[in-house]
C-alpha cells in the first residue's frame, strides 16, 4: 500500500496543478490576512456587530492563524483534481491496469490527499504565522504559541485541510466527471453550508455537514453575532470529515469504479 | 499452460451484443492476430481479458488465472491500449516511472523500456507534444516494464508510420519467436498483421468467424496471375482450363494456371504478354468475405 500511496503522489507531483493550487490557495490566504491585518482594532460605527480585536489583543493571532483553514477549498479541489483527471485523460486504464484491485487504488488516493493536504496546511502556516507574528512584534505586541488557543487552530488547520483533500477524492471518486465534480464541491462549499452555518435554524443540521466538521475542528469562539453555534467536538469533526470521505469512497467502490472501462 | 485462454465470452453494451460466445486461445511463442472489421468486438474483448470489462458470460483468462486477481499484473501481462490515456503535461519517464513504483519494479526500467522503443532521447518531454506514434511507443514501453510473457495489443499500428510498423512486426515476432512470449495483437487491417503473425482468430458482429493458422486461412483463397496483354487471350485460357476475369480492358486475372503454364500458352499462341504477376493469396479478400464487409472498404484503405 506504501508502494501505491508513493505511486498517487508522484502522480499529482509530475504535473503542474499541484503548485498552481499551492500559489492560488497561498494568495487568498494572504488577502484575507491583509484585511485582517489592516482592520485590525477596527470598531464599526453602528456597535452591533464587535469589530476585529487588535492587534496587542492573544485573540487577534488566533483569528489570523485561523485564516488557514480557508485553504480547505483548495485542498478539496486538489483532492477531486487527483482523483477525476485519471477519468478525464483516461489514465485510469493504465491505473486499473497496474493495480488491478479497484479499491486499493481509491485507498491509496485517500492516504496521497491526506499527505498533499498536510503539506498544503504546514505551508499555510508558516506563511501565515510568519506574517501575523511580523505585524503582532511590529505593533508592539507580546507573542505566546503555547498561551490562549494557538496550538489547537494549529492543529485545527492542520486536520480541516487533510481532511478536506480525502473528502475531495471520495467525491471525485463519486462523481467521475471532473467539472461535474469540482462545481458540486464549489457549489456546496460556498453556497449550501453557508446557508446552513449563517441561519441559526439549521445549525442544528449544519454541524453535521462538512462545514460543520471543519468549524469543530477550528472551534474558535469568536462570537458572530448570532449566539454560541452548536458545534461537535473537535475530534467529532475530525471523524466526521474522514467519514464523508469514507463513506463517499466505499459508496463509489461500490458503483462508479465498478464500471467496465471501456 | 494456455497463456491466453477465452472461452464462451459474452458481453453486452445495453442492446448491442458486442462479444457473443467467444472462444480462442494463445499459446506462448506464437503470434496471434485478432482481426475483424471496426466494432466487431476485439477491443471488448481485449478489456475482458484485462478485467476492465467484466463479462456477462465466460471466461477470460491469462495464464490460467483473471487479470483481477494476479499478484504481479504487470509481470504478467504487458497491454497496449488505445494511445490517448496519458496525462499530457506528464513527461515520458515520469509515466514509466509511477507505474514501476505502483508495481514495485525498479525505476530503472523506466529507462530502459523508452531505450527499447526507441524513446530515449524524448524521455524528459511531456507526452501531450507527442505524436500518435510516440504515444504507441510510450504505451508499448508501459508493457515491457515487468517482462512479462503475454503481450495483449489492441491495434498498436495505429498512428506508426510506415518505418514505426516496420519496427513493430520485428519487435512483436521477436518477443514471440525469441523470447517466448505469447502475443495477441488485434487489428481492423489485414495488411497490417498479415506479415507477423502465426495465428489468426476473425471476429465479426461480436462472433467469431474463423480461425487457425495464416496458411490453413490462405488455403481458401484461391491463388490467381495477373496477364496483361492487348491481345484476345482470354479464350485460349479458358480452353486450357482456367476461369478468367478480365478486370479492364487489357487486364485479366487468371484462376487455376500457373503463371509457367500460362507463358507456355502465351508463346503457342503467339500472344505478347507485358506483364505476368503472381497474386499471393487473395487474404484481404478472404478477410472482407469472411467478416460481410462490403468491397468497398477496400477501395478506401
Amino acid at each position: 500500500m506504501t508502494a501505491l500511496i508513493r505511486a498517487e503522489l508522484q502522480k499529482l507531483f509530475t504535473t503542474r496543478i499541484w503548485w498552481a493550487m499551492l500559489i492560488v490557495m497561498l494568495l487568498l490566504v494572504g488577502l484575507n490576512l491583509f484585511f485582517i491585518i489592516a482592520f485590525a482594532g477596527d470598531t464599526p460605527q453602528n456597535g452591533a456587530a464587535p469589530g476585529l480585536p487588535g492587534l496587542e489583543d492573544p485573540s487577534w493571532l488566533q483569528m489570523a492563524l485561523s485564516v488557514g483553514s480557508s485553504g480547505t477549498i483548495f485542498t478539496m479541489i486538489l483532492g477531486i483534481i487527483m482523483m477525476t483527471s485519471e477519468y478525464r485523460y483516461q489514465t485510469i486504464t493504465g491505473t486499473f491496469l497496474t493495480t488491478p484491485r479497484r479499491g486499493r487504488v481509491i485507498a491509496a488516493k485517500l492516504g496521497a490527499g491526506v499527505l498533499v493536504g498536510l503539506l498544503f496546511a504546514v505551508v499555510a502556516l508558516v506563511v501565515v504565522g510568519v506574517v501575523a507574528v511580523t505585524a503582532v512584534l511590529i505593533a508592539g505586541g507580546e507573542v505566546s504559541f503555547t498561551e490562549s488557543r494557538v496550538p489547537q487552530i494549529a492543529i485545527g488547520v492542520v486536520a480541516s485541510l487533510a481532511l478536506y483533500a480525502m473528502f475531495g477524492i471520495g467525491l471525485g471518486a463519486l462523481i467521475r466527471n471532473q467539472i461535474a465534480a469540482l462545481i458540486g464541491g464549489i457549489v456546496w462549499a460556498y453556497v449550501i453550508e453557508s446557508i446552513f452555518a449563517a441561519i441559526p435554524a439549521l445549525q442544528g443540521v449544519g454541524k453535521w455537514l462538512p462545514g460543520g466538521g471543519t468549524q469543530a475542528l477550528m472551534s474558535i469562539d469568536i462570537d458572530t453575532g448570532l449566539g454560541e453555534s452548536q458545534l461537535l467536538p473537535a475530534w467529532g469533526g475530525a471523524l466526521l470529515l474522514v467519514g464523508y470521505a469514507v463513506l463517499f469512497a466505499v459508496v463509489a467502490n461500490l458503483t462508479t469504479t465498478k464500471r467496465d472501462i471501456t | 499452460m494456455t497463456a491466453i485462454e477465452i472461452r464462451n465470452l459474452a458481453k453486452s453494451f445495453g442492446p448491442v451484443r458486442a462479444v457473443d460466445d467467444v472462444s480462442f486461445t494463445v499459446e506462448a511463442g506464437t503470434v496471434t492476430g485478432y482481426l475483424g472489421p471496426n466494432g466487431a468486438g476485439k477491443t471488448t474483448t481485449l478489456r475482458s481479458l484485462l478485467g476492465l470489462v467484466t463479462p456477462d458470460a465466460g471466461e477470460a483468462l491469462v495464464n490460467g488465472q483473471r487479470y483481477a486477481s494476479l499478484a504481479h499484473p504487470l509481470n504478467e501481462v504487458g497491454a497496449v491500449l488505445e494511445a490517448t490515456s496519458f496525462h499530457p503535461g506528464r513527461t515520458a519517464r515520469n509515466h514509466l516511472r509511477i507505474m514501476c513504483t505502483a508495481a514495485g519494479l525498479p525505476a530503472t526500467r523506466a529507462d530502459e523500456a523508452l531505450e527499447q522503443v526507441g524513446l530515449a532521447d524524448a524521455a524528459g518531454k511531456r507526452v501531450g507534444g507527442f505524436s500518435l506514434g510516440m504515444r504507441q511507443r510510450l504505451a508499448l514501453g508501459g508493457a515491457l516494464l515487468g517482462n512479462p510473457k503475454i503481450y495483449i495489443l489492441d491495434e498498436p499500428a495505429n498512428g506508426l508510420d510506415p518505418a514505426g510498423i516496420q519496427w513493430l512486426r520485428g519487435f512483436l515476432r521477436h518477443l514471440a519467436h525469441d523470447q517466448g512470449a505469447a502475443v495477441l495483437v488485434s487489428s481492423h487491417v489485414l495488411a497490417e498483421v498479415e506479415q507477423t503473425v502465426d495465428n489468426v482468430v476473425i471476429i465479426a458482429k461480436g462472433r467469431l468467424v474463423r480461425q487457425g493458422t495464416l496458411a490453413e486461412l490462405t488455403q481458401n483463397g484461391e491463388s490467381a496471375v495477373r496477364v496483361r496483354t492487348t491481345a484476345d487471350f482470354a479464350p485460349a485460357l479458358e480452353e486450357a482450363g482456367a476461369r478468367v476475369e478480365k478486370v479492364e480492358p487489357g487486364l485479366l486475372r487468371v484462376y487455376g494456371l500457373e503463371a509457367e503454364t500460362i507463358g507456355q500458352l502465351a508463346l503457342d499462341h503467339k500472344v505478347l504478354l507485358t506483364e505476368v504477376a503472381h497474386e499471393r493469396s487473395d487474404l484481404q479478400k478472404v478477410f472482407l468475405e469472411l467478416t460481410g464487409e462490403p468491397v468497398a472498404a477496400e477501395a478506401a484503405q
